[in-house]
């Protein structure tokens, strides 16, 4: 049997029972409710099926590609969606990311070279952002140290960064940047795109990086899907707003917070609608 | 099919794949009006010597023995209105009527035409022309069509039984009500709401019979075009000519629409063909691009017409043998005209590359004093593909999409996707949530809660852990304390899951006995929800009983089917099912399913709404069949899958009890995309270029590894 038949069976079912809950409501609760009419578009998405295999599919393949194995492996058993990936394959990628993420970056690298040994010997600019990663943790642990003792750091730059920065100006531009944060006193007000070296944020975009590679290396997709689908929802909305002149409402929720406050029935708090 | 020009200078085109291409003598369309209309006289006085001069390869027909020199003197406009037999005579002797570009005609003559593609399509008058295969308007023409044709087919089936459903509702609209399945047709005619706005708007299958000057004659297939000049012999109308419309407006929600015209017909030369597209009540004695609301690409002197007969320099002129395309990028509203596959002047503007060549050939290009390529700008409407003819004994064939396409329109379709695709790639989405939120964060907690919300507890679980270890991981001060990932409700998930599992395992019975126990309220305020898990236990009687029966059959015959566990012991949602089991004495399950039904029959046969009389006479409509699982009609009823749809309901149901959306944010964030994405299809938006599906797509299915 086709699967558009069981879709259509299923709108059957389901729109005859709008119809008749809504009927239903129209003859017995014509006085108890002044509810607000919805705003259109409130309307319109509801009437959206969302299929669940669509969105569990999406789910898997997050959980896969952005690298949280106990979870991917969790959600193919209770979904029973065959995974993705072996358990194995997403842990290693997992285990080197913690790594970057802890600041451990010669280890992540010493990880990631037995997983796949010409990977960063292919891929000069991953390499170059993991060893100025390390220049940042080195910085970092000279800052917190007492004495501020900078020769650590000083002497893996000039060993692992200053040649490779030799061969290209984006590197030398970075090492330059990471270097001055060593001349800064701790407590100095940094430069804001110095002081977003010292975040979490690089560890982060580091380790997004490395992932990407490694599944590039192994001719998988770099990025989950649900990336793409929660942009193209910023930029339909943000497109729509700009190039038609639907009535939208002036805020859509995504319903993310705030579950227990959330209307109830579907009922939309914001706006409270001129539908046209 | 050879070609039938073999015999001609080879080499003279540069072309390769139309070596049998011969020059034509350009005839200017305009000069044979000339006599009756000295404005346009001089424009095309001025047209043709430019042509002329930017076109010296003319001045070399001369030089091929096979053609007479003498053509020349065609252009005057007393050779014009000629008999055909005085344009065959010219002809005869170059060969035989077929134009050169015969590859383009081998799928319309040779039915063993390998290019299986199209075939089935063409039979049930649905095609997906190649460019818009996956597209989001294609899907919900196909879904039109299809419920249109099952539609039919159940009024003809239904004949007189239309008495078991009673009389349409009057929400529902009037259609024929008639059996269970005439209920769906209405339902998915109305399915998405906004359709029912914005019905599907058709393709263009075939040329209007009606909708043509009296001069025309088509083709059965509604392909063809002749200009028959036995039809239409009035000597004042004779500087006229004789348009027709396609049966329907170009799709907008298509995004970009294309359709190409193949020049057949005997003469070589004074071809005046001209292709465009119309508004709906445009003359249809004028040339198209001669009238307001018309634009056209005409054959004779190359130049492409607005609302007006002074035309714009284009690019070639076209005949007999060449196969014209017209594009519509409805989003830019940019139209472009191609000949014999090769876009004329430019592409339609799309990557940054093709932009930055566009402008660096334009700064070198004589002449070009607006963009080439780019025919038209501002394009919008309702517009009809439009071909005009002049001279008798023209021939054209078009094709809507029906057949492969000469022009590579299918690259211009993936370039425009890819142009989006990287808009969308690049969009921010830190405005999606206030205060803004980074991406990673964002998905993260859209997965975290759709995990909770649709109760995979474990799932749930185990990913907050992972996350809030990667928080630990990041933290650069011990001492700042993580905020913890909240993981609440796993009551109530728990719940919720046993619950659901137990609708998916088919026993209802359970699944009513645990929402009783831990949600009173919600069946009594769900009548609906309540009502279709009742029928759903039916149907689930049925199943079991029809199971039973056919294992008892097919094991008897000898070849018992159910050695594929995938299909039968574990189901969609993958818990194992243990029904099928137990084979019981399908005599005893036939007295349980009557039984039950009457006492189905007895709770609601007061209940006024029309529906769940319906949905009843629907559910009970199934005991009519011995094996109902063997019923193509039938068998989706009783499938598997609609233990998902009551199950999800009931979920629903519940969240909404506990004061919770109905919905996990994921789900809303995907309706919310779908509806701005239809929205932005309306007029032919970025939205015709992009679906979420799309997206989705790109997701391998469970490779093995």
């Amino acid at each position: 049997m086709s699967s558009s038949n069981v879709r259509e069976f299923e709108d059957q079912l389901r729109h005859a029972w709008y119809i008749a809950e809504v009927l239903d409501r129209k003859m017995t609760s014509s006085a108890s409710t002044a509810t607000p009419m919805k705003h259109a578009f409130t309307r319109h998405v509801e009437e959206v099926k969302t299929p669940k295999s669509d969105v569990n599919t999406l789910i898997l393949d997050y959980l896969t590609v952005a690298g949280y194995p106990n979870a991917a492996a969790k959600f193919s058993t209770e979904a029973n969606l065959q995974p993705q990936q072996p358990t194995s394959a997403i842990q290693s990628r997992q285990r080197i990311r913690t790594a970057i993420h802890k600041g451990e970056i010669a280890g992540a690298i010493e990880d990631l070279n037995e997983l796949d040994p010409s990977i960063l010997d292919k891929d000069e600019p991953l390499h170059f952002a993991l060893l100025r990663l390390q220049l940042m943790e080195l910085i970092r642990a000279c800052n917190n140290s007492p004495g501020r003792d900078i020769t650590p750091a000083l002497q893996f730059a000039r060993d692992q960064l200053g040649p490779r920065a030799a061969t290209n100006p984006e590197f030398l531009e970075d090492l330059e940047k990471t270097m001055s944060l060593l001349v800064f006193e701790q407590n100095d007000a940094l430069d804001p795109s110095l002081a977003a070296l010292l975040k979490p944020g690089l560890r982060r975009e580091v380790a997004d990086n490395v992932n990407k590679a490694i599944l590039e290396r192994q001719q998988q997709r770099k990025e989950a899907a649900i990336c793409q689908l929660v942009r193209m929802r910023a930029w339909a909305e943000n497109t729509t707003r700009k190039d038609t002149k639907k009535d939208l409402p002036a805020r859509i929720e995504l319903g993310l917070d705030g579950d227990d406050t959330d209307k109830q029935d579907g009922q939309d708090g914001h706006e409270p609608m001129n539908t046209t | 099919m050879t070609n039938p020009f073999q015999h001609g200078p080879s080499g003279f085109n540069p072309d390769v794949t139309f070596t049998g291409f011969l020059p034509r003598i350009r005839s200017s369309y305009a000069s044979v009006v000339s006599g009756s209309n000295p404005g346009l006289a001089s424009s095309s006085f001025r047209t043709n010597r430019l042509q002329y001069l930017l076109n010296p390869a003319n001045d070399s027909s001369d030089l091929y023995s096979t053609r007479p020199s003498s053509r020349h003197h065609s252009m005057s406009p007393e050779h014009h209105g000629h008999s055909p037999d005085g344009g065959a005579s010219g002809s005869a002797h170059r060969g035989p009527q077929l134009p050169p570009l015969s590859r383009a005609f081998e799928r319309f003559m040779d039915s063993d035409s390998p290019d299986a593609f199209y075939t089935p399509h063409m039979n049930s008058g649905f095609f997906t022309p190649s460019y818009l295969r996956g597209s989001s308007y294609i899907q919900k023409l196909g879904e039109a069509h299809e419920a249109k044709r099952v539609q039919t087919e159940t009024q003809q089936q239904a004949g007189g039984g239309g008495s078991q459903a009673g009389p349409a509702s009057a929400s529902l609209g009037s259609k024929p009500p008639a059996s269970h399945l005439g209920m769906t047709y209405d339902l998915i005619e109305r399915a998405p709401a906004f359709d029912s706005d914005q019905p599907v708007a058709p393709l263009p299958t075939r040329w209007s019979t009606q909708d043509k000057s009296i001069g025309l004659e088509v083709s059965v297939d509604g392909l063809e075009v002749k200009y028959n000049q036995t039809v239409r012999n009035s000597r004042e109308q004779e500087h006229e000519v004789c348009s027709i419309r396609a049966n329907h407006p170009m799709p907008t929600q298509a995004g970009i629409y294309y359709f190409e015209v193949i020049l057949m017909g005997k003469r070589r030369d004074e071809t005046t063909v001209c292709i465009g597209f119309l508004g709906k009540n445009v003359n249809l004695n004028r040339p198209p691009g001669w009238e307001p609301e018309s634009w056209g690409y005409h054959g004779d002197d190359g130049d492409v017409y607005s609302g007006g007969n002074v035309g714009k320099r284009y690019k070639d002129t076209f005949g007999v043998g060449d196969v014209v395309g017209c594009g519509v990028n409805f989003r830019t509203g940019q139209v472009f005209f191609t000949k014999n596959g090769i876009s004329q002047g430019m592409l339609p503007l799309i990557t940054l590359q093709t932009r930055l060549r566009i402008m660096r050939r334009r700064s070198s290009d004589l002449g070009s004093d607006h963009d080439i390529g780019v025919a038209f700008r501002d394009i919008k409407g309702k517009l009809y593909p439009a071909v005009g003819v002049k001279k008798t004994g023209e021939h054209i064939r078009v094709n809507f999409g029906q057949s492969p396409f000469y022009y590579d329109i299918d690259k211009v379709m993936r370039d425009e996707q890819e142009t989006i695709k990287d808009a969308i790639s690049r969009t921010s989405i830190k405005r999606l949530m206030s205060p803004p939120i980074n991406e990673t964060d964002l998905i993260q907690q859209l997965v975290l809660q759709f995990l909770q919300h649709d109760g995979y507890v474990e799932s749930a679980r185990a990913f907050a852990r992972e996350i809030q270890n990667e928080q630990q991981a990041l933290r650069i001060n011990p001492d700042v304390p993580i905020a913890g990932v909240n993981i609440k409700d796993d009551d109530d998930a728990h719940n919720r899951q046993r619950i659901r599992r137990a609708i998916l395992e088919g026993d209802i019975d359970k699944a009513l006995k645990l929402t009783r126990t831990f949600y009173p309220q919600v069946l009594d305020d769900n009548h609906g929800v309540y009502f279709r898990l009742r029928c759903r236990k039916f149907i689930e009687m049925v199943r079991k009983s029809a199971e039973s029966s056919s294992v008892v059959n097919k094991r008897s015959n000898g070849h018992y089917g159910d050695d594929n566990p995938n299909e039968m012991d574990v189901d969609e949602n993958g818990f194992s099912d243990s029904m099928e089991e137990d084979a019981i004495d399908p005599q005893a399950d036939e007295d349980d399913l009557i039984e039950y039904g009457q006492a189905l029959e007895a709770e609601f046969k007061d209940d006024p709404r029309r529906e769940i009389r319906r949905t009843l006479n629907d559910v009970f409509a199934l005991l009519a069949y011995t094996n109902p699982l063997e019923v193509k009609e039938i068998a989706p009823l009783l499938d598997r899958k609609g233990r998902v749809v009551v199950a999800e309901e009931l979920n629903s149901a519940i969240l909404s009890s506990l004061g919770k959306s109905s919905r996990s944010a994921l789900e809303n964030l995907y309706g919310q995309t779908s509806v701005f994405l239809d929205y932005l299809r309306e007029d032919g938006g970025p939205g015709s270029l992009v679906t979420i599906q799309s997206v989705i797509d790109e997701i391998p299915k469970s490779q093995p590894f």
